[in-house]
């Protein structure tokens, strides 16, 4: 009689506790974030979309990660080493990592993954481009080869914007050039691809065999715990929308709100407030390539020199609290942060400046300047240089077009003079833009040239910083392009949602995160 | 009638050819490119010339035509560049939104617009009259996507009442009840569209009354309503009901707005996005299903004269 009364009431507490471990399981529940659109293909490697990137993230990872500091952490990487004065590489991998597919990532997988991003990846050549082989030396272990040696490497490795997501080998060798499929979108991030509903969401679902790091999270570093059972990221173009829906608690999260709505939303208790503490910066590109400006460095100075930036950033971004007129390219606390040639960055002096323009031998020619509205920002700016350009009697002549046009247009040196467009931020000078000397703009001036070089061999950071500084100073010298100056795009969540720590992350991700 | 329907079914192909052969020539024409959309920002010259001649986006102009024309007739309209999924099948999706909300809309639409034009014309010159016109001209003017964001705020976010944005599919969980999804967006989109068809009814059955008909109608002594019904009512609705069928056919693509406003997966948001985004099989799509759409409903449009009016021939 005892033992069936034992029976009973291990069975009945046995009963209690698979519910329980349901109930928990099911306690995560679905966390709804308002996008601005519809991503393209997910495929991390190829693309530089944010859409893609944010959503990505939490699919495919990156051997490196960046932890608050900027500072590139193993991820599914262990350890490294570094032989031969900096030209061999090699990395050794976490053990018992899962693809969503429930293989386990080897050697062979990261081996297959660079091979690809080096060929295709949007961020692959600089550090494949001078990879003579990239070898499996161990189940666990990859050893890369370079012709010379790269200081950057680990930072070029530790992002998912056009960067190195671990794939399983077979589906990295056999995508192309062409983005993967979605049945291929296997990764071993804490959630895993479930369903794109063109037009309604992309869906993903908590990954069970997910092997989080140990140490305690910091920004991407560290630990990744899945709390939501799904996470689903739903386009909401309208910024009025997104905002009304997460007061409503149809949305959890809603990204980039616009800056007008920023005072309101602070008083508001039904929204919280996060502002991605990492800056972007508008850039105005000046063509090196063809026009009136390709080599005329005294006409470009006087041009900046005509400038107000805070008056553009004001228009553009409207209260204090996000944006900051400073001409550091890295922002304020950062590593790189320097002041060198800054003293150029906004004078607002149309006299000299148009004094400097004579001098420059400018003669009112309009400059073309590109802009797209598809990023009001950009209009603004443009809208309020074009001004500022005018009383220095420089005459500035806008072409407005869409952002597709735009791409397509200033691949084209021809038709235009300076193209505006932003940048989001970059941990390390190599990850910039205008470093690299063949995009639109194409600054490749013997002076720049050296400098790259000098760059990319120097290891430590304190050297890289010093070369930084020179590349800083040769910035606002020849003015491949202008910064506007640093601008802190914000989201809005939910109050229910839980575990935001004010980091450094320039995109929104959901892991370690909950609903209270 | 037979014969006609077959008639006009011919000459509705030769139009869908030759807005084919536009639609696709004026999106190819517009500048700008897909692949650097899908690339981002920092895509080389030669990533981007990979990716085109994979999806066989270097290929002449016409040769690209002839294929998209040839699969199209089969039914086949080929892959969206971005979704990666067959554009068949984004559009069905979209279509489900478009046409709930273009119905929902029209409902709407003939409830407000046609009783109150009625009574806005019986009344003529009344002050009832003069209000109902008056809210008519308010409703048309008031721009839709400040209607939309104003009844997303009351509605949703301050009383909670109905959800602020979306639409899950009314075959997914939840069922017929995401109607109240469409609520909403349905009230904003019929506001300027009842407006137009309430004054339409009202001038259609203004210039009725005045007809010889009706005035012999009113001197044999017929009750006054028995005359709106049957002599002026039934008249007056032949322009309306033309009206309606533009007025449906229009939805599809006014619905952008109010489609971007509400975050609804339709056709309208869809067309616009995939402009941006230069979704060339995607675009074209959507708008051979439109022009498909608006030569259908003006077959119907045609076919319903008839039974309104007995005296109309369809030849």
């Amino acid at each position: 009689m005892q033992s069936k009364l034992k029976l009973l009431t291990g069975g009945a507490a046995a009963v209690a506790a698979a519910l329980f471990l349901t109930a928990q399981a099911s306690a995560g529940g679905m966390f709804r974030e308002a996008t601005i659109g519809e991503p393209p293909p997910l495929d991390v490697m190829l693309t530089t979309a944010d859409v893609a990137s944010t959503i990505g993230e939490h699919i495919f990872e990156t051997l490196y990660a960046f932890d608050a500091s900027f500072v590139p952490q193993p991820m599914l990487a262990e350890s490294d080493r570094l032989e031969d004065g900096g030209k061999t590489i090699i990395i050794t991998l976490r053990q018992g990592v899962m693809f969503h597919n429930g293989k386990e990532m080897t050697a062979e997988d990261v081996v297959a993954s660079m091979k690809r991003w080096g060929e295709f990846g949007s961020r692959g050549k600089l550090l494949m481009e001078n990879a003579t082989s990239v070898e499996a030396t161990g189940k666990y272990e990859v050893t890369l080869k370079l012709s010379a040696p790269n200081g950057a490497w680990k930072t070029l490795i530790a992002d998912v914007n056009g960067g190195l997501g671990i794939y399983p080998a077979e589906i990295a060798s056999k995508a192309g050039s062409e983005p993967i499929a979605q049945e291929d979108y296997i990764g071993t991030g804490p959630y895993k691809f479930k369903e794109w509903r063109p037009n309604r969401y992309v869906e993903l679902e908590r990954f069970d065999g997910y092997k989080s790091r140990s140490e305690p999270a910091s920004s991407y570093a560290g630990a990744r715990i899945a709390n939501f059972d799904t996470v689903r990221f739903i386009p909401v173009p309208d910024v009025g929308t997104r905002v009304s829906g997460v007061q409503a608690g149809d949305y959890d999260y809603a990204e980039m709100i616009s800056g007008d709505l920023y005072d309101t939303l602070s008083q508001d208790p039904s929204v919280v407030i996060q502002r991605r503490e990492a800056p972007l910066f508008g850039l105005f590109f000046m063509n090196s390539k063809d026009g009136i400006l390709k080599d005329n460095f005294k006409l470009r100075r006087a041009i900046q020199m005509a400038l107000d930036k805070s008056q553009a950033l004001r228009v553009a971004f409207g209260p204090e609290d996000l944006w900051k007129a400073q001409g550091s390219v890295f922002p304020e606390g950062n590593f790189f942060y320097s002041t060198a040639g800054t003293e150029a960055y906004s004078q607002h002096d149309p006299e000299a400046a148009k004094a400097l323009a004579k001098e420059a031998g400018y003669d009112g020619t309009p400059i073309r300047l590109l802009v797209s509205t598809n990023y009001q920002a950009h209009y603004d700016e443009a809208t309020v240089f074009t001004q500022q350009l005018a009383e220095a009697g420089i005459n500035v002549q806008m072409i407005v077009v869409d952002w597709a046009t735009l791409l397509k247009m200033r691949g084209q040196p021809e038709q235009w003079d300076i193209f505006v467009t932003h940048h989001g931020f970059q941990p390390d000078p190599a990850l910039f833009t205008f470093m690299n000397a063949s995009y639109p703009g194409w600054w490749n001036s013997p002076e720049i040239n050296a400098l790259r070089e000098e760059l990319s061999v120097s290891v430590t950071p304190e050297a890289r910083k010093a070369v930084w500084e020179k590349v800083q100073a040769l910035f606002y010298g020849q003015v491949p392009a202008m910064k506007v100056g640093d601008a802190y795009a914000y989201d809005i969540a939910s109050p229910k949602v839980k575990g935001f720590a004010k980091s450094a992350d320039y995109r929104p991700r959901f892991w370690g995160l909950s609903f209270e | 009638m037979w014969s006609f329907v077959l008639k006009r079914a011919g000459a509705t192909f030769v139009t869908l050819v030759a807005a084919s052969v536009l639609i696709f020539a004026f999106i190819h024409l517009v500048p700008g490119d897909p692949i650097y959309v899908l690339l981002g920002d920092t895509a080389t010259p030669e990533q981007v010339d990979l990716v085109r001649h994979k999806l066989g986006l270097d290929e002449p102009i016409v040769l690209q035509y002839l294929q998209w024309a040839g699969k199209a007739l089969t039914g086949d309209l080929g892959q969206s560049i971005f979704f990666q999924a067959p554009v068949l099948s984004v559009i069905a999706d979209g279509a489900e939104t478009s046409l709930l909300l273009a119905t929902i809309t029209m409902v709407w639409v003939v409830l407000i617009g046609v009783p109150i034009g009625m009574v806005a014309a019986m009344r003529q010159g009344s002050w009832v009259d003069q209000t109902l016109s008056g809210i008519a001209m308010l409703m048309a003017s008031v721009p839709t996507f400040w209607v939309g964001l104003y009844l997303i705020l009351i509605f949703a976010a301050w009383l909670g009442w109905l959800p602020s944005s979306g639409y899950p599919s009314i075959f997914e969980s939840g069922g017929l009840g995401n109607l109240r999804y469409l609520l909403l967006p349905s009230l904003t989109l019929a506001a300027p569209n009842a407006a137009l068809i309430l004054r339409l009814t009202r001038a259609s059955m203004l210039d009725v009354s005045r007809e010889d008909y009706v005035r012999t109608a009113r001197a044999k002594g017929i009750r006054p309503r028995q005359v709106v019904r049957r002599h002026i009512l039934r008249n007056a609705l032949l322009a309306v009901v033309s009206a309606f069928g533009f007025t449906f056919a229009a939805l599809i693509s006014e619905a952008v707005v109010t489609e971007t406003v509400f975050a609804l997966p339709g056709i309208g948001r869809l067309v616009v996005q995939s402009i941006l985004r230069r979704d060339y099989p995607v675009i074209q799509g959507i708008i051979l299903v439109i022009v498909v759409l608006y030569l259908a409903i003006n077959l119907i449009v045609d076919l319903s004269y008839r039974l309104l009016d007995p005296r109309v021939e369809l030849e």
